[in-house]
């Protein structure tokens, strides 16, 4: 924890990347999400704790729209990126979600190979002009996911055929492919192994040099080791909001207090 | 009540009446399979014992002289003007080349002549007659040609008919019988697969020996290939609008309930939908294997928009979550993720909705296409269009010559379920061999 007291003094000058205000999300007449406002800093990792069903997950997922997938899910409220409203009519999900990459719970590489499964996300949206421009994208991206010396040789074997760990870094490598400038990640670790975490977490941390990382996680752990900012969630609100070192030793509020302490969750 | 120390050696009463429960639940099942199989081994058995004989034919063997005095006065060989011979003016060449061979091999027989004559069959003479105006330089000398022998000769040959039977039926005779085992004896009349079965047309109530499945086969194929053509992309459009991009509300709750209802329907009831539909409203012509296929069409579109469904649920929402998350539109993630993932599934589902259709009989008599039909259909002609030529189909024609009196078409009637059979047997494989080609991309 000393770490990130350490960063904070930085991290007060980055500007802010995401902005939202009074966010409420309903699955058809249950509110999942009550009045949330929070900002988030960009070249900042935001994590975001609580316990199971708080609405954290639903959050993350209305930073690039991926909740307009479920029908009964309504979101109203701003959110702005950039100072751009991301609710907005004109506002296509497919840009969007260009700008804002995904990284979800389970690893969910595409049936093809590892080169496509990265390929995919520039060929869509017209990144390469040429073959080995399109070469240079995947290995850089494989490259800043920590995955390139691994599979560099067997770029055309199948992504599913990795170990899980590998598996969850071409999904971060597949993400970071697109150029976004917001990574948003959805309990990236919960289904690795301790040796697998430990590399996604280090990997977290390299990224925060270039993205906006915003992580859901379940291990308060992995929240102090690599977050400078956490919010902390609780029956879908917002409780707290600070730099993680407060909020992990200095909680104002009691049920912050109990959540990290185990007495709640 | 007290708890005695229970040996594990032991087995106590609960746990063997449970053993017991689970052997007798495991007899049942046995049983069933049991059952199951031997129906399938009696129907086999008899479909193909009764059936085999379709593909072996008898043939004549017989050198029949084409005298020019009767087939082309003129001296012309135009086969517009030797055409003016009917059938029966061949038939005194055939009768004498027969009786020749009898001569030949010193066969003495108290048959009359007629009689002998009406060993080969009445469709011999027509086989002759189109050799002849085919090659009209052959009048004047000799030809040797295979002509089918009558029905009642070539089943003895297959054990269909007995010099008992032979007694008691008016068609034949055992003389005739012991006349062709003599022939058969010198090598004159042979018995031999028969390729006419699945390329002649059919033949009329007096001729089995010379009924074929060609006019039934194409017209069974045509009309896949209408259904194909129309069902695989309706059906698959439908299914990846209703399961990916319909919002889930009443009316397209409305929708699948119907779908489902419809894969329920009889389908004598596509019969007369297209019956007053295709021919009566829209007056496309009956008979036509478009029709037909179009019929088929309605009724396998269901089959096919369900198992297309099921098959694009069971891709994993994970992959769509992907494609989503690196910013796919909707339409990228389903025809780049989604479909691939899917097209096993959608080409099991096609092919047995195929293989449904191609067994289908009752629609089909609806809209007229249990008519005679001898002539081959074009896939397209001026005056009916495509696919617009009347036609049979397999199942079709089964059905009707199960209905006539002769009992060489039962042995035809089986034959063309072997053939169906089997034309079932490698649709299903083919689906079985897809998938596996499919599935093996990881």
């Amino acid at each position: 924890m000393k770490d990130t007291n350490v960063i904070e003094g930085i991290q007060t000058m980055t500007q802010q990347k995401i902005s939202a205000k009074n966010v409420q999300v309903r699955y058809g007449d249950v509110v999942a999400i009550k009045d949330v406002s929070v900002d988030i800093a960009a070249n900042t990792v935001t994590a975001f704790i609580g316990p199971s069903g708080c609405g954290k997950s639903t959050f993350l997922r209305c930073l690039n729209r991926m909740n307009d997938t479920i029908d009964i899910c309504r979101v109203t409220g701003d959110i702005h990126i950039d100072d751009e409203d991301i609710y907005d009519r004109n506002v296509d999900p497919v840009q969007l979600r260009a700008k804002v990459g995904m990284v979800f719970q389970k690893p969910n590489p595409f049936p093809k190979s590892i080169f496509d499964n990265v390929a995919y996300g520039p060929k869509i949206h017209g990144l390469a002009r040429n073959q080995s421009d399109m070469a240079d994208i995947v290995e850089n991206a494989l490259r800043k996911a920590a995955l390139w010396n691994e599979v560099k040789d067997r770029l055309d074997s199948p992504g599913t055929g990795l170990s899980g760990g590998q598996q969850q870094r071409l999904c971060i490598a597949r993400a970071i492919a697109t150029a976004p400038e917001i990574l948003l990640m959805d309990e990236p670790c919960s289904a690795l192994d301790p040796i697998a975490t430990a590399q996604i977490e280090e990997l977290i941390d390299d990224l925060r040099q270039n993205y906006c990382v915003v992580i859901v996680t379940h291990s308060m752990q992995q929240a102090a080791r690599i977050s400078q900012k956490t919010a902390f969630f609780h029956l879908g609100s917002l409780v707290e909001y600070g730099d993680t070192g407060q909020i992990f030793t200095a909680p104002s509020d009691p049920r912050t207090e109990s959540y990290i302490t185990g007495r709640i969750g | 009540m007290t708890m005695s120390k229970q040996s594990l050696l032991v087995r106590d009463e609960r746990t063997t009446r449970r053993n017991a429960a689970e052997v007798r639940f495991r007899t049942y099942g046995l049983c069933a399979i049991g059952i199951a199989a031997m129906a399938l081994v009696v129907l086999l058995t008899t479909v193909v014992s009764s059936g085999v004989g379709a593909f072996r034919q008898t043939y004549i063997m017989l050198e029949i002289a084409l005298p020019e005095a009767k087939l082309d006065v003129m001296g012309t060989r135009d086969p517009a003007v030797m055409a003016k011979v009917t059938t029966f003016g061949y038939a005194p060449m055939l009768r004498d080349a027969l009786l020749n061979k009898l001569a030949e091999q010193e066969i003495t027989t108290s048959l009359s002549d007629k009689d002998v004559a009406g060993m080969i069959s009445k469709e011999a003479v027509a086989t002759v007659r189109n050799h002849v105006l085919a090659n009209p330089d052959l009048v004047g000398g000799t030809v040797t040609l295979d002509v089918l022998a009558e029905g009642r000769i070539d089943g003895y040959f297959k054990g269909r008919v007995t010099m008992q039977s032979a007694g008691l039926d008016r068609n034949t005779s055992p003389e005739a019988l012991q006349i062709a085992q003599s022939l058969a004896d010198a090598g004159v009349i042979e018995t031999r697969f028969n390729w006419h079965f699945l390329t002649a047309p059919d033949a009329s109530d007096q001729r089995p020996e010379a009924a074929g499945l060609g006019v039934a086969i194409l017209g069974s194929l045509y009309m896949m290939l209408v259904v194909l053509v129309l069902a695989l992309p309706i059906g698959v459009a439908a299914s990846i609008y209703l399961e990916e991009f319909a919002p889930k509300n009443r009316l397209s709750d409305l929708i699948e309930v119907n779908i489902s209802n419809l894969a329920a329907v009889p389908s004598i009831v596509f019969g007369i939908l297209g019956l007053a539909i295709f021919i009566n409203f829209a007056g496309l012509r009956q008979s036509s294997p478009l029709v037909g296929g179009l019929v088929l069409t309605l009724m396998t579109l269901p089959t096919i928009i369900i198992s297309t469904r099921a098959a694009l649920k069971s891709v994993p929402p994970s992959i769509r979550d992907a494609a989503l998350g690196v910013g796919a539109s909707k339409m990228q993630s389903v025809f780049h993720h989604v479909l691939p993932l899917a097209a096993p599934g959608i080409l099991t589902g096609t092919i047995i909705g195929l293989a449904q259709a191609l067994g289908e009989t009752a629609p089909l008599l609806l809209i007229g296409m249990v008519a005679f039909v001898r002539e081959y259909p074009a896939p397209y002609s001026e005056t009916a269009g495509l696919f617009g030529e009347a036609a049979t189909a397999l199942p079709v024609q089964v059905f009707n010559w199960t209905q006539r009196a002769d009992p060489g078409f039962a042995e035809r009637a089986s034959g063309a379920i072997i053939t169906l059979l089997v034309f079932l047997a490698v649709m299903n494989i083919a689906a079985v061999l897809l998938r596996r080609r499919f599935e093996r991309r990881w």
